[in-house]
């Protein structure tokens, strides 16, 4: 303290208390964990004050145990269904991709092909589930065909629509630059639908284990889906919240996974100008 | 260097009627010449001056570069644009080695440097790994200059490429364009409606009227080099600036 500074007094001394907690979560990830233990606390007293039977909203810590009890259980199913998840896909991201370049590229085919895939967007590609298993079979080809199905429009779409609104001016300067047409597709197209791209494949893989979790309710002898279909059945609650909190895991490092590629490959991008949030 | 032999320009409108954009026009660049074209818009100017680049192709006429007969972009005329129409994903010296992956000039390293060197020139050392959003609105149009600058073609064509830019920026990059165009020795075709620009820079000012676009008159520029803004106050400077205006001016009553 410094010589002459006598505490007035009228006022307390102005003691600095140091905030720990809240710069804690000035990180996102601790805030969105401090928020879900919280979350997860609160769930837990409601059941515990209202006695709702476990059968109908199992607690939190039910949700662990049955965890706890599956564990031997659960890798096999996950495995599975993120084969199928991934594989799907990874197909999705391929044929997408191709289409979408072919498309955007021979303007015959933007005539004809284009109109037909964007009429096949607009249908429910879920509710062709049931025919989806009748023709691939209760194993895991259907799961791949219908998850491939589902994620296959979003990275179409994305790609034709990104190659599409290429900046005319670059053209124009590459063009000045005697550019075939295959190095103003590399050098500015391309670049222009990664964007696109990313954003369609965020959407695309979790509509992939989507797709994938719904044909295993519909006919499979083995995945998450078919876990919640033989879970349900026995009234165990619990065992249910314990996959669907196993596939949303996996659908945050799916999500984030996707996020970090897209911060690594457009770091040339601000935020802003993709018009994307930070989740 | 440059022959532009009754080039005209006439485009097809939607509805199927025509717009006659530019009448027959005949104009000889010179080597290391400073021409600027100046006119009200729509007079057709920026559509020659793409017709010199061959980014668009001319309805009747032809022009001629060393003899030979442009059909397209040629590697030797490089174009500015209005924008600075850098890639945003590139960093700035992968923006001005772009013409060389482009155009595959060999050897690359040799390019490289240039294009190295030329960063110095227009002032952005130090600038090399930035990406374009970083730098400001003139400092990426002088990247833009280097990047035309880079496969070292004998002519420059420019499409106002001071347009979007604040009076004193302006005032700066006319500056660094007469120093650029004294050390490269390159003939640059220079679209403007700034007519004191046009004449502090130029060797020849050739205005054009409204549209349909044709040459009005073509003015000696002969004042001495090298220029700078003190020659804003020149008299000469004056009465030069002053018969463009009346030129533009009297035509466009003729006009309305």
């Amino acid at each position: 303290m410094k010589a002459g500074s006598v505490p007035h007094p009228l006022r307390p001394p102005a003691v600095r208390v140091p905030v720990a907690w809240p710069r804690v979560f000035a990180s996102p990830t601790a805030a969105g964990a401090g928020a879900a233990v919280v979350a997860l606390g609160l769930w837990q007293v409601a059941v515990l004050v209202t006695q709702v039977p476990a059968y109908y909203i199992p607690s939190p810590l039910d949700i662990a145990a049955a965890l706890w009890r599956g564990r031997h259980l659960y890798p096999l199913h996950f495995a599975y269904t993120m084969y199928a998840t991934l594989a799907g896909f990874a197909i999705a991201l391929l044929t997408g991709v191709a289409l979408g370049t072919l498309v955007s590229e021979v303007a015959f085919l933007e005539r004809t092909v284009l109109p037909l895939l964007v009429a096949g967007q607009s249908m429910p590609r879920i509710a062709l589930a049931p025919i989806v298993i009748v023709w691939f079979g209760f194993g895991i080809a259907s799961k791949i065909v219908l998850a491939t199905f589902s994620a296959f429009f979003p990275i179409f779409l994305s790609v034709v629509h990104g190659l599409g609104t290429a900046n005319q001016e670059q053209v124009a300067l590459l063009r000045s630059f005697r550019a075939s047409r295959w190095q103003i597709f590399r050098y500015v197209k391309l670049p222009n639908a990664v964007p696109f791209l990313m954003a369609g494949a965020n959407v695309s893989v979790i509509f992939s284990m989507l797709a994938t979790i719904v044909a295993e309710f519909l006919g499979a002898n083995r995945g998450m889906g078919y876990l919640i279909v033989q879970e349900s059945n026995q009234l165990d609650t619990a065992g249910v919240f314990a996959t669907i909190s196993l596939l949303s895991c996996a659908g945050l490092v799916l999500h984030y996974g996707i996020q970090g590629l897209r911060r690594r490959l457009l770091g040339w991008a601000t935020l802003s100008e993709l018009g994307g949030s930070r989740t | 260097m440059i022959e532009i032999r009754e080039v005209e320009k006439t485009y097809r409108r939607l509805d199927g009627g025509q717009v006659r954009a530019l009448e027959p026009v005949s104009l000889t660049i010179r080597e290391r010449e400073f021409v600027s074209l100046v006119g009200p818009s729509g007079c057709g100017k920026t559509t020659l001056l793409m017709m010199i680049a061959g980014l668009i192709p001319p309805s009747s006429g032809e022009i001629r570069l060393r003899g030979r007969r442009l059909d397209g972009p040629s590697r030797e005329i490089a174009v500015v644009f209005q924008s600075p129409v850098l890639l945003p994903w590139r960093r700035v010296l992968a923006n001005l080695t772009l013409p060389i992956d482009v155009l595959g000039l060999q050897p690359r390293s040799h390019y490289v440097a240039r294009a190295r060197e030329l960063l110095r020139l227009v002032g952005l050392e130090g600038f090399e790994q930035a990406y374009p959003r970083e730098l400001s609105g003139g400092m990426q149009q002088r990247a833009a200059i280097a990047r035309a600058l880079v496969a070292e073609s004998s002519c420059l064509v420019m499409d106002e490429p001071f347009g979007a830019l604040d009076a004193m920026t302006r005032e700066e990059m006319n500056a660094e364009l007469l120093r650029i165009w004294e050390v490269s020795g390159r003939a640059i075709v220079f679209v403007t409606h700034n007519i004191p620009e046009a004449v502090l820079l130029s060797d020849r000012v050739v205005v054009m009227s409204h549209r349909p676009g044709r040459i009005l008159e073509v003015l000696d520029i002969d004042l001495p080099r090298p220029r700078d803004f003190s020659l804003l106050g020149d008299r000469r400077f004056g009465a030069l600036a002053n018969a463009i205006r009346s030129l533009l001016s009297t035509r466009s009553t003729v006009i309305s």
